[in-house]
């Protein structure tokens, strides 16, 4: 399912203006620990997690995840946002908690299997 | 806890319950040795031998509103988990002492957080109570000292609701003032030109 399609139907509220949210998810990760997402994301994850500061966006691009979700309605710091914009990371937010999304992301088939 | 500064309130909140009339808080950043030290120390009852061996004890508190009290352990696991450690000094009648330790530039090691504001919340919300904020990195320091503020401020000058406003932005522009680390430095990878 792509990013876009995912994001409009789950109402999440995305972050990060102008930049390109057509990628394809096949799959996703769901974590808070910086050195676990290094460790086990894969290519093309989908990241969901409560973390809101810059090393998030670093995570991102070299896991090459296909995005992040915030979760719980964190925002992210403005220079996040400033530094995913430049770095072309799509970031969401969603005001549900992680267990919640993570379930309905099931639901629409993208699951975790590593 | 996502910020440091949230353990360091937790733990000045123990202080308090612990009826410290004075709480320094020291931060130091030594960017050679990699290394962050957070110390948190106080006047208050301290405790026995016996208690600061349990005070790391997720099932131990001193609270009576819930069962378990989870700060320092929180903080302990946190620190060793970013190759650090905690200590807890403590004598019964003169105080107690917490000292945590991470390795600065630690993948996990939790932002600072907004410092400015947990200290205006502490001061704001206890003007009766001395504190001190040290915080230095590689020899550069910030200093926010209540007793120096009263003897200029006056009696109940930390009363005033505007001295809110004025902590939060002092400790905020002088922690930037000395480059203090809000959060592990891996940005390096990003700098340059587009990796997408």
């Amino acid at each position: 399912m792509k990013l876009h399609e995912l994001a409009e139907r789950l109402g999440w509220e995305l972050k990060t203006k102008n930049v390109p949210v057509t990628g394809e998810v096949k799959s996703g990760y769901a974590s808070d620990l910086l050195s676990d997402v290094l460790a086990n994301s894969i290519e093309g994850d989908l990241w969901v997690t409560r973390q809101t500061h810059l090393n998030i966006v670093a995570i991102a691009v070299m896991r090459d995840l296909s995005g992040i979700l915030l979760v719980s309605g964190a925002e992210p710091d403005p220079d996040t946002v400033e530094k995913a914009i430049e770095k072309m990371i799509p970031i969401f937010r969603t005001t549900l908690p992680t267990f919640e999304v993570v379930g309905r992301i099931y639901q629409l088939g993208i699951s975790g299997k590593r | 806890m996502l910020e440091l500064s949230l353990h360091i309130l937790d733990l000045v909140q123990n202080s308090l319950r612990a009826q410290a009339s004075a709480v320094e808080i020291q931060i130091q950043e030594d960017l050679k040795k990699d290394l962050l030290t957070i110390g948190v120390s106080d006047n208050g009852q301290g405790m026995s031998p016996e208690i600061v061996k349990r005070v790391i004890d997720p099932f131990y508190t001193t609270r009576t509103t819930r069962e378990v009290g989870l700060g320092v352990p929180l903080l302990k696991e946190a620190a060793e988990r970013c190759g650090g450690h905690l200590e807890v000094h403590s004598e019964k009648g003169k105080g107690t002492q917490i000292l945590a330790s991470f390795q600065l530039s630690h993948l996990d090691r939790a932002p600072l957080g907004d410092m400015g504001e947990t200290l205006a919340i502490l001061i704001a919300g206890n003007p009766g109570v001395d504190f001190l904020y040290d915080h230095r990195v590689n020899g550069q320091a910030y200093r926010l000292d209540t007793r120096e503020m009263r003897e200029i401020l006056g009696t109940g000058g930390l009363e005033d609701p505007s001295i809110f406003a004025f902590i939060r932005q002092d400790v905020q522009q002088g922690l930037k003032k000395i480059g203090a680390a809000t959060f592990p430095q891996i940005m390096d990878f990003l700098q340059g030109p587009e990796t997408r």
